[in-house]
């Protein structure tokens, strides 16, 4: 069941079950003022977003701020987007630089601002606390490019490739910056990896 | 070991940064996220359409403050007009006489009756 939540977006036509039309043919309903279709689509490429988002930003909230905003910059700007091309990396650039203009906004958050609220899938608790607490404060020694290419390519398993047009650097950009990241937390967490 | 590989000793820190970065899984999260999403921008275009209807609004207002301001400075500039024309009026025209050199005419012509009257004695 798709959504009908706003009333001041028109319905331009029927959406046929979702799985049964192309993600070009919905984008296009999309286009056409269709509420339903939008719907749609937000909710393919919620996760998605999410996941970017949440490789720049450093917290739960903000992540949730910034895709609300990247969704409302994408749909403004649908009418300029183009059928034809991979509607995700267009709107996957479109949630990165929501995340980054949110970042610059909001530059220094805490490291104890993270959300508690992630499982640890670890045997020691003591253990685990203490490395995801190093972790949140190494993270936040990164640059928040670094930072965003790590968590992309570690967490996401976006390819250096993808990771360049997400962000819009150069792919050799990315391949450095991961490189970077990773020397800065291994320095970072050298005490701790030694002691564990 | 190249700086830029992740060993096996390494596989701690991408769990931990696994973990960490976990986007969560409650199907429940994930329908209320689409929700607020569609009324984030339900309410943006509210907005947009509020400010379009008030610059609608605004329009024939402007015309008819701008031609009140029109009315106003005409009527104004006539009015100066009228003022510097009756002015122009006053000074041409023979002035009607006045009341007090008329008394005081009188009043000479009095005391010099008296005058007369006492000499006249």
């Amino acid at each position: 069941m798709l959504a009908t939540s706003s009333p001041l977006l028109s319905y331009a036509a029927p959406l046929p079950a979702e799985g049964v039309i192309s993600e070009r043919a919905i984008v296009i309903a999309a286009q056409g003022g269709s509420n339903d279709a939008f719907s749609a689509l937000v909710r393919m490429h919620q996760r998605r977003a999410y996941a970017i988002v949440r490789a720049i930003v450093l917290s739960h909230e903000d992540t949730e701020d910034a895709v609300q905003e990247g969704f409302l910059h994408a749909h403004r700007a649908l009418d300029r987007f183009r059928p034809d091309q991979p509607f995700g990396a267009w709107l996957y650039r479109i949630m990165a630089n929501a995340a980054l203009d949110l970042v610059r906004r909001r530059k220094v958050r805490l490291a104890e601002e993270l959300s508690e609220t992630v499982p640890m899938p670890f045997r020691d608790p003591a253990e685990s606390g203490e490395l995801r607490e190093r972790l949140q404060q190494a993270l936040t020694h990164l640059t928040d490019r670094q930072r965003a290419v790590i968590v992309m390519h570690d967490v996401e398993g976006f390819t250096h490739g993808e990771i360049g047009r997400t962000l819009g650097i150069p792919e050799g950009t990315a391949r450095s910056d991961l490189h970077h990241a990773r020397a800065a937390l291994r320095r970072l967490l050298q005490n701790l990896r030694s002691t564990s | 070991m190249t700086q830029d590989r992740w060993t096996s000793g390494d596989a701690d820190l991408t769990n931990a940064l696994r973990a960490l970065y976990a986007a969560p899984v409650e199907e429940n999260y994930w329908e209320a996220l689409e929700a607020r999403i569609i009324a984030h921008v339900a309410r943006a275009d509210e907005r947009t359409v509020w400010w379009a209807e008030l610059a609608e609004m605004a329009r024939p207002g402007l015309v008819a403050a701008a031609a009140l301001i029109l009315a106003a400075s005409l009527a104004l500039v006539h009015s100066r007009q009228l003022e510097v024309r009756s002015a122009y009026a006053g000074v041409i025209s023979p002035a009607a006489p006045s009341v007090e050199p008329a008394a005081r005419a009188a009043s000479v012509g009095d005391g010099d009756a008296a005058i007369h009257f006492l000499i006249s004695r």
